[in-house]
C-alpha cells in the first residue's frame, strides 16, 4: 500500500513545485550563463556584488555540506507533509494546515535546489533513500492518527531549527571580522535564507505543539525516535 | 563521485590555479616537444631546459610524466569556459539547447587534444596504470561537470548524477576513438560523437516514456480504486 501512495504523491509534488516560483532577485541566471560574452560567468556576477577575500577550503567545505544537507532536509520535510497529506486530505480540519506547512516546505525545497545549481554543489546521493524513508514517515505517523502525525512535525522541525540555527552561528562566526560581507553578497543572502526558513520551522514546530503533539500516545518514543533519524539523516546527508 | 568545485562563488574569488609557476612554466614548455618526443621524461628534460632550469628540476614532479598529462588536463578543462562562444552558433532569437550545447563544448575539448593527437594514445595508457586512476578518473568527472555547468544545466537531483556519468562515457569514448582518427579535420570524430550522444538522448527519452507509462497506470489504478470508496483514495 505504502508503494501505491508514493506513486500518487510524488507527481503531485512535482506539480506544486513548477507552480511556486522562487524569486530572489541578485541571483544569475544558470541557463544562457554561458551565453552572455563568452561564459563570462564570474564577471557577470562582480557587478551584483564586490569581490571580496578568497574562501578558505574549509569555508568552501562548510558550505558545500551546508546546501546540500539542507537540499536533503526540505526535500525530506516536502516528503513527510507530502504522506501526511495523503492520509489527511479527507479531512476539512487537518487539510488546509497540512497543506499550508507543505507549501512552505516547496518554497523552502525550490530555493535549495537553485542554490546547488548556482554554487555547483553536489546533490545527495542518498536522495532514493530520503524519498522512500520521508514518504513512510508522513504516512506511517498519519495513519497512527493526528496526535502523532504532530508529534513528528513536532521533532522534525525541532531538529531542523536547531540545524539551522547551528548554521546560522557557523555563517556569523566567519564573517564576523568583515562586516560588510553581512550587508551584501552571497553569505548575507545565505544567512537571510536560513533565518528565514527557520521562523518558517519553528512556526511548524508551534503549530504542531497547538495541536496537542505532546498527547500522542508514546509521544516519548515517537519524539526521541523521529529526532535521533533526523540527526542521523542530517550527518549522512552532508557527507553524501 | 568525487565532488569537484566545493561551492562555486560568484563573489569570493577562486582558489589559486593548482599548478605553481614554475611547474607551469616547465610542464607547458614540455607540451610543445610531446609530438616529437611523445609522453616521455625527454620531453619533461627538454621542457625544463627550454625554460632555464636544469633536468633535473623534473624531480619536481613527483609522478614524472603523469603530472604532464595531468597538467594538459587540468588547464584545458579551465580554459573550456574561456574558449566556447555559444553565441557563435546563435542567432538572435534562437539559443542553442543544453544537448547542442554539450555537443560544442565536447567537439572543443575533444579539439585541445589535437595537437597531442599522435601520441595521446600514451597518455591514455599513463592514466590507465593502476596507480594514476583515482586522478584520472576525478578529473573526468571534474570535465563532465565543467560542461554540463557552462551548458547551463541546472539538475538537483539523481539526474546529477547520471548526466554526469553518461557524459564522462561519451567523452571518454570519443577520445579514445579520435585516436585512431585518420578522416580530414576529424570528421570521423565529430560523427562518433554525434551517434554516442544520440544513444544517451534515446536512452533518456525511453526512461522517460517508461515512467509516465507507471505514472499514467498507477493513476488509473488509484481511479479505480476511488470509484470503489476504498478508503484513503
Amino acid at each position: 500500500m505504502a508503494n501505491r501512495f508514493i506513486a500518487t504523491a510524488l507527481p503531485k509534488q512535482l506539480r506544486l513545485a513548477t507552480r511556486v516560483q522562487y524569486s530572489a532577485a541578485p541571483y544569475v541566471s544558470m541557463r544562457g550563463l554561458a551565453s552572455d560574452a563568452s561564459a563570462a560567468s564570474s564577471s557577470s556576477a562582480e557587478k551584483v556584488h564586490p569581490p571580496a577575500r578568497p574562501l578558505t577550503q574549509k569555508e568552501r567545505d562548510f558550505l558545500e555540506s551546508a546546501i546540500r544537507v539542507n537540499q536533503a532536509g526540505e526535500l525530506g520535510a516536502n516528503l513527510i507533509y507530502a504522506g501526511q497529506y495523503a492520509i489527511f486530505k479527507n479531512d476539512a480540519r487537518l487539510r488546509p494546515l497540512i497543506r499550508h506547512m507543505w507549501d512552505q516546505e516547496v518554497h523552502h525545497l525550490n530555493t535549495f535546489n537553485s542554490l546547488i545549481a548556482k554554487h555547483r554543489v553536489r546533490p545527495t546521493a542518498m536522495r532514493p533513500l530520503w524519498n522512500v524513508a520521508g514518504y513512510a514517515l508522513g504516512v506511517g505517523t498519519a495513519l497512527l492518527g493526528e496526535k502523532a502525525a504532530m508529534a513528528c512535525t513536532e521533532a522534525v522541525e525541532t531538529e531542523i531549527g536547531g540545524h539551522y540555527n547551528d548554521q546560522i552561528r557557523a555563517l556569523l562566526e566567519m564573517v564576523r571580522e568583515e562586516p560588510e560581507l553581512l550587508k551584501r553578497g552571497e553569505l548575507k543572502e545565505l544567512v537571510d535564507v536560513i533565518r528565514e526558513f527557520r521562523d518558517d520551522e519553528l512556526e511548524h514546530l508551534d503549530t504542531a505543539v497547538e495541536h496537542d503533539a505532546k498527547g500522542a500516545g508514546g509521544y516519548e518514543f515517537i519524539f526521541n525516535a523521529i529526532r535521533g533519524g533526523c540527526k542521523a539523516a542530517i550527518w549522512i546527508s552532508s557527507k553524501v | 563521485m568525487i565532488s569537484t568545485l566545493r561551492y562555486h562563488s560568484y563573489q569570493h574569488p577562486s582558489p589559486a590555479p593548482p599548478f605553481t609557476p614554475t611547474e607551469s612554466s616547465i610542464l607547458s614548455a614540455a607540451l610543445r616537444h610531446v609530438p616529437s618526443h611523445g609522453f616521455s621524461t625527454t620531453t619533461l628534460s627538454l621542457g625544463a631546459r627550454d625554460v632555464g632550469y636544469l633536468d633535473i628540476s623534473t624531480n619536481l614532479f613527483p609522478r614524472g610524466v603523469f603530472d604532464l598529462v595531468n597538467y594538459h588536463l587540468v588547464t584545458e578543462r579551465l580554459r573550456l569556459s574561456q574558449k566556447v562562444d555559444f553565441s557563435k552558433f546563435e542567432d538572435g532569437t534562437k539559443r542553442l539547447s543544453t544537448p547542442a550545447k554539450i555537443r560544442v563544448l565536447c567537439a572543443e575539448r575533444l579539439r585541445a587534444n589535437s595537437p597531442l593527437i599522435n601520441r595521446w594514445q600514451e597518455a591514455l595508457g599513463l592514466m590507465s596504470l593502476a596507480g594514476n586512476i583515482p586522478a584520472s578518473v576525478s578529473e573526468l568527472a571534474k570535465l563532465s561537470d565543467e560542461m554540463w555547468f557552462l551548458a547551463g544545466d541546472d539538475s538537483h537531483d539523481m539526474n546529477w548524477y547520471t548526466k554526469r556519468a553518461t557524459l564522462s562515457g561519451v567523452y571518454a569514448s570519443t577520445e579514445l576513438f579520435m585516436t585512431q582518427d585518420t578522416s580530414p579535420d576529424f570528421e570521423e570524430t565529430w560523427k562518433f560523437l554525434d551517434r554516442r550522444l544520440d544513444d544517451v538522448k534515446s536512452l533518456g527519452s525511453s526512461v522517460s516514456n517508461i515512467s509516465s507509462y507507471l505514472d499514467f497506470t498507477a493513476h488509473a489504478f488509484s481511479n479505480v480504486l476511488r470509484s470503489k470508496s476504498v478508503p484513503f483514495f
